[in-house]
């Protein structure tokens, strides 16, 4: 059911892209369409968040959470990772983001409650050298786990997520219509002491 | 966000405001400094009245120093603060332009030991957009061994040392410092040596401690930005070193910045 909704949400979010596509002439990014652009990052954001959640809760059952795992990873361009640090530990540890997925599935505590800061900051875009845009989505996530025998941790992280524009071109009824696509790439993960 | 604001136990969402207030992103820094958004983030753009406005950079360039660093003093602040938004010259910083790098304190791997090596990027017009490119690298570890010998005593290659076949490298080379050798004009390299190292597998990279900008867009200042990960209203990427600098004295304070001394 979960999955059902989010499905819908993606739906959304392909219609904006295509609302986005109606004015899309130039490689140039206009003041509109950055913000049709980040209306659609943060809808993939949110998709993710939504995923990330449900992978965590305890109460998804495991074939779910790895359906929704495979979900979750559609959302990224391959090769993506997560770049995760501590307070404790100022060094960046890599994980691929399936991994960083199955071992926050893995995690042992008996209830585990993922949620999300209502503020999320969306940087400019930047064109690379093979001419897609890039740019920096930042969310803060709350976890708290707790375990049956008195084990309780908490955490804020921020989460930097990079943005991967493209235009792109596809035929509907035989017409050409260009749309911006959206993809996640490498998100560094940081501890926070909020 | 998804809808789920975080409530403390007095029913405040006070550590939500410190996430808005943190400067988040390096690109923030820019966007405060140059009074590009409003303090939800939301950009402003060329068209809109706030754009660029003074009073508004006033107010967010004083916010955007590191409050606990007694290095800075308040004139030295107010002075910059003044000239950067002085409505007769007033000075932007520009992602694209010339006049700021990265320093990036990563660790790698040599025989089995960690070594810290400092990364200084900059950001080059490429292809069709703009990357981030390597200038230059600082180990502790190569400085050793360029360490000349400017003394009287030095060793030498005796002038007539053609004459031979320059056969008495075989002492010299095998007994003394190779350095003490070259010409009064040789410079190190240390990115030359940091990318055969990494071709030839004596360096793996391992991972990133943090990382620094260095601004020179300023006319007559260099400041420095830091990420400080802490809790309060004074966090994020802050202004942690600024010093009044001459034109003249540019290359002379990079060079210094890239020895990391």
């Amino acid at each position: 059911m979960k999955l059902l909704k989010i499905r819908y949400i993606g739906l959304i979010a392909l219609l904006i892209t295509f609302s986005a596509g109606a004015f899309a002439q130039t490689d140039d990014v206009s003041p509109q369409r950055k913000q049709a652009i980040d209306s659609l990052a943060l809808e993939k954001v949110r998709d993710l968040s939504k995923y990330i959640s449900i992978i965590g809760d305890k109460e998804t059952a495991y074939s779910e959470a790895n359906r929704v795992m495979d979900r979750a990873e559609e959302l990224f361009a391959p090769d993506s990772e997560m770049g995760v640090s501590s307070l404790t530990t100022e060094e960046i540890e890599y994980y691929k983001v399936r991994k960083y997925f199955e071992r926050l599935m893995a995690l042992n505590y008996d209830k585990v409650k993922i949620s999300w800061y209502d503020i999320h900051y969306i940087s400019d875009l930047e064109k690379q050298p093979d001419g897609k845009y890039v740019g920096i989505v930042t969310v803060y996530q709350r976890f708290e786990g707790s375990s049956d025998d008195g084990l309780n941790y908490k955490d804020t992280t921020k989460k930097d997520i990079t943005i991967y524009v493209e235009k792109k071109k596809t035929q509907i009824s035989g017409r050409t219509i260009e749309f911006w696509d959206v993809m996640l790439g490498d998100i560094r993960v940081t501890e926070t002491s909020s | 966000m998804l809808p789920a604001q975080i409530v403390q136990g007095d029913g405040s969402t006070s550590d939500e405001s410190e996430l808005y207030a943190s400067t988040k992103q390096v690109n923030q820094f820019f966007r405060r400094f140059n009074g590009e958004e409003d303090q939800k983030g939301n950009r402003f753009y060329e068209n809109d009245k706030s754009f660029r406005e003074t009073s508004l950079r006033k107010d967010y360039i004083t916010l955007l120093f590191d409050r606990e660093n007694q290095n800075i003093s308040i004139d030295q602040k107010k002075s910059f603060i003044n000239d950067v938004t002085d409505k007769r010259n007033p000075q932007f910083l520009d992602f694209h332009r010339e006049g700021w790098f990265a320093e990036v304190n990563a660790v790698f791997n040599r025989d089995g030991q960690q070594e810290n090596i400092l990364l200084f990027f900059k950001i080059q017009q490429e292809g069709k957009g703009y990357e981030w490119v390597l200038e230059q690298v600082a180990s502790s570890y190569y400085q050793e061994f360029f360490d000349k010998d400017e003394g009287d005593e030095k060793a030498f290659l005796h002038p007539m040392s053609h004459e031979l076949d320059f056969m008495n490298l075989h002492k010299s080379l095998n007994q003394e410092n190779a350095v003490d050798f070259t010409g009064d004009d040789f410079e190190v390299d240390p990115l030359s040596i940091f990318l055969y190292e990494m071709a030839s597998k004596q360096l793996q990279f391992k991972t990133v401690k943090n990382s620094r900008f260095h601004f020179f867009q300023c006319e007559g200042w260099y400041f420095q930005i830091t990420e400080y990960n802490r809790s309060g209203y004074n966090s994020g990427w802050l202004i942690s070193d600024l010093t009044k600098l001459q034109r003249q004295d540019i290359p002379k304070l990079k060079a210094f910045i890239y020895e990391a001394k």
